[in-house]
């Protein structure tokens, strides 16, 4: 709770930055108040307090789950400032939105009323729409951000619809009351029903199959550093308030739907990796390539037993690192060549090592060699599905995890084994380092998982 | 007596809602909306005994948002010739997803015994009176309710940002602007 | 209370909002003008309201009922960040037909 009142203040306090003239002061604000934050999250472990009439309650997934999402926003908005001087237009709104966001996110991972979650879905969404139409003059900026915001109208209209059709089978929005009275008088129709459109609205958010179409047009066209944004902070949010609801809601009765979800899951598995193939763009096979990990995701999702919020945790942290460098990398190539295909990291072994090796890091990571935290991410995943006895899904995502080291490897094979006459790239300092920063995580976590994935 | 009001309350507003839809013309479009929330908030108000929500529905939606969508196409000054019709086929695979929609909804709601939903017990009535409401929304819904002033701070900030006019060429896929403020 | 709970039977309130967000749906896929599309969302998010009210209603429980002013309040604030996505694309490109919008390719 403190944690989403010191979020929001952060986020009121961007604001004025912008109007009040501090700028030069909202960057180390905010990062100082995203540190803070966490670390009331920390202080507040345990303790699984639920606020105000059981609105939301603040237990140790809610907490692990914020501060990934706040980690993801710190970076976001470090290398926001790095790129994007704090004289330009809208800078201090931008972070400012990137803050309430995150305060959104917090509302979706502590809810217990349904109320709460469409709440705070709706605060991080409308936060994305804005920040993908951030360049108000690129056309492809535009494009993205109108057609992220029509699907994600369209989909809140099914997410409540399923929610009103719930309240009628079970009379309450309160996730305990749900449980309780689907308990008792079992799944009926229109609680099947509700639960579908429930649903189909999360599948949505999270851009699973068939629902995912709306993705690589919107994650081409949006800001790089706003894709990133979106692809971990947003994705990982919607995940764990998916897994959430059902874990709190819909556990018992997990029979009659794990074999949709599985279904979803290696469909989405299959066609984000084999589309991710055919893409020339680096950033748009990106965008297939988070389409695939939301597959992985959905995995443990579908399995939904007692290691499901242990392995999405480690999974959300290793594929954050992963994907926030590689989404960087793009941006510093496509800065310094004005394109992003594989061709355009030729040599960058040569010219800059340390880039070239961060590229390798998170490609590695994304793809689960060993030895990075993506491996451990997969295995926890795979494992506690094994477990359960889906075999078929979990062959389908080691299938389709090894289509996945083609193109994961087509930058990294290009920046060690090409040459190029191109000079060394230039970027913002700081940038460098982070990166650095960011490998040397991956490959932290790869080494000693345990003190994640044990955590919740 | 009510039944039939229902019914034709019911078929009013759902041949409202389809004109909306079937209409050329965006700013029929928009008037036939707010016919068809006219026809929402008549069952709230007449029928479904919720007074306060039927107003509410009137004053926000009828008055307010569709108000402000006049605004925008009257700004924009759209009529009927500015949108290429789609090609029938787009029509019928329109359609009929959203028939079988409609037919798994109505085919899953068809079963379920309603005994076990309706009138459970009976809290001596007017649950829709504002006294009622207003006492839930600031004790048990609090929490929300300030929620929500975060999600009008997103509308703002983001409105405010959208709307304030650059002085940039246009570009399609520009890869880095910096842009700054003189 | 009128005895309107005992002749208009629950499940017809239900089959029409169900009706009404079909229309929604349908309205979003065969349109292509954006504002056309965002209004039937807005339908949409009606119907659910009118569903909301009906079961608040026929079980006597307020909740539904305050669910229906958040929905109101999201959609005001949805409506004001998604108009001036538009109004922004207007300035730009003259039009909002979304197929105008397919700069976007593999």
């Amino acid at each position: 709770m403190n944690l989403l009142i010191s979020l929001t203040a952060l986020g009121v306090v961007a604001m004025f930055g912008g109007i009040l003239k501090f700028r030069s002061m909202v960057m180390p604000l905010s990062v100082l108040g995203l540190i803070g934050a966490s670390l009331l999250g920390v202080y507040a472990w345990n303790t699984n307090q639920s606020f105000l009439n059981d609105m939301m309650r603040m237990d140790n997934y809610a907490i692990a789950f914020s501060i990934v999402c706040m980690a993801g926003t710190l970076l976001t908005i470090l290398f926001f400032h790095f790129f994007h001087s704090e004289n330009e237009i809208h800078y201090a709104e931008a972070v400012a939105l990137m803050l309430f966001a995150v305060a959104g996110c917090a509302v979706m991972v502590s809810f217990t009323n349904l109320l709460m979650l469409f709440l705070g879905i709706e605060i991080l969404s409308l936060s994305l729409y804005v920040l993908a139409g951030l360049r108000k003059k690129d056309l492809l900026s535009n494009e993205s951000s109108l057609k992220y915001f029509l699907m994600g109208a369209f989909s809140t209209g099914f997410l409540l619809f399923g929610i009103a059709l719930l309240y009628g089978a079970t009379g309450s929005f309160a996730t305990t009351q749900i449980a309780y009275q689907l308990g008792i008088a079992g799944m009926n129709g229109m609680a099947a029903m509700g639960l579908l459109l429930l649903m189909i609205g999360l599948l949505f958010k999270v851009a699973a199959v068939p629902f995912q179409f709306w993705t690589p047009d919107v994650y081409q066209g949006a800001p790089t550093i706003v894709t990133a944004f979106m692809a971990t902070v947003g994705k990982v949010a919607a995940f764990a308030a998916f897994l959430r609801l059902f874990q709190l809601c819909f556990a018992p009765s997990k029979e009659g739907y794990q074999l949709v979800i599985g279904t979803v899951a290696a469909i989405t598995m299959l066609a984000g990796n084999i589309m991710a193939i055919y893409q020339s763009s680096t950033k748009r096979m990106l965008a297939y390539s988070s389409i695939a990990h939301a597959g992985y995701m959905l995995i443990a999702v579908m399995t939904l037993n007692a290691s499901s919020n242990g392995s999405i945790l480690f999974y959300s942290v290793a594929y954050t690192l992963a994907s926030i460098s590689s989404f960087l990398i793009v941006m510093v190539v496509q800065q310094n060549r004005n394109n992003d295909t594989a061709d355009d990291f030729n040599g960058l072994g040569k010219t800059n090592p340390w880039i070239a090796f961060a590229l390798a890091v998170s490609m590695l990571s994304l793809s689960g060699i060993p030895a990075t935290a993506g491996f451990f991410g997969k295995f926890y995943v795979f494992s506690s599905a094994v477990s359960d006895g889906f075999i078929w899904v979990v062959a389908v995502a080691v299938i389709s995890s090894f289509i996945s080291i083609y193109y994961y490897f087509r930058p990294v094979i290009a920046a060690y084994s090409k040459q190029t006459h191109d000079p060394v790239m230039t970027m913002p300092a700081g940038t460098q380092a982070l990166l650095i920063l960011l490998s040397l995580l991956t490959i932290l976590l790869g080494i000693l998982p345990g003190f994640i994935a044990g955590i919740i | 007596m009510l039944t039939s009001a229902f019914y034709f309350i019911a078929f009013v507003t759902v041949f409202f809602a389809v004109m909306v839809i079937a209409a050329k013309n965006p700013v029929h479009s928009v008037l036939y909306l707010v016919l068809t929330f006219f026809g929402i908030s008549a069952n709230y108000i007449f029928i479904l005994d919720a007074p306060f929500v039927g107003i509410v529905n009137i004053i926000v939606y009828a008055g307010a948002i569709m108000v402000l969508f006049l605004f925008v196409i009257m700004l924009m000054n759209l009529n009927a010739e500015a949108e290429h019709r789609k090609s029938n086929a787009f029509l019928i695979v329109g359609a009929f997803a959203g028939g079988s929609l409609l037919l798994i909804v109505v085919d899953a709601i068809r079963k379920v015994d309603w005994k076990s939903v309706s009138g459970q017990e009976s809290s001596g009535g007017a649950i829709g009176s504002i006294k009622v409401l207003g006492k839930v929304l600031y004790t048990d819904y609090i929490l929300p309710f300030e929620v929500a002033s975060v999600l009008f701070l997103v509308a703002i900030v983001g409105a405010v940002i959208l709307a304030r006019k650059e002085k940039l060429p246009l570009t399609v896929g520009q890869i880095s602007h910096p842009v700054s403020e003189s | 209370m009128p005895n309107i709970f005992q002749t208009v039977p629950l499940i017809h309130f239900v089959y029409l909002s169900a009706l009404l967000f079909c229309i929604g749906v349908v309205g979003v896929l065969i349109r292509r003008n954006a504002i056309i599309i965002f209004m039937s969302i807005e339908l949409m998010l009606n119907s659910v309201n009118l569903l909301l009210v009906a079961f608040s209603a026929y079980r006597q429980d307020p909740p539904g009922q305050i669910f229906v002013f958040f929905i109101m309040a999201v959609a005001a604030a949805e409506v004001a960040v998604g108009l001036a996505i538009i109004i922004m694309i207007y300035r730009n490109i003259r039009t909002v037909d979304i197929n105008e919008l397919s700069r976007l390719k593999g």
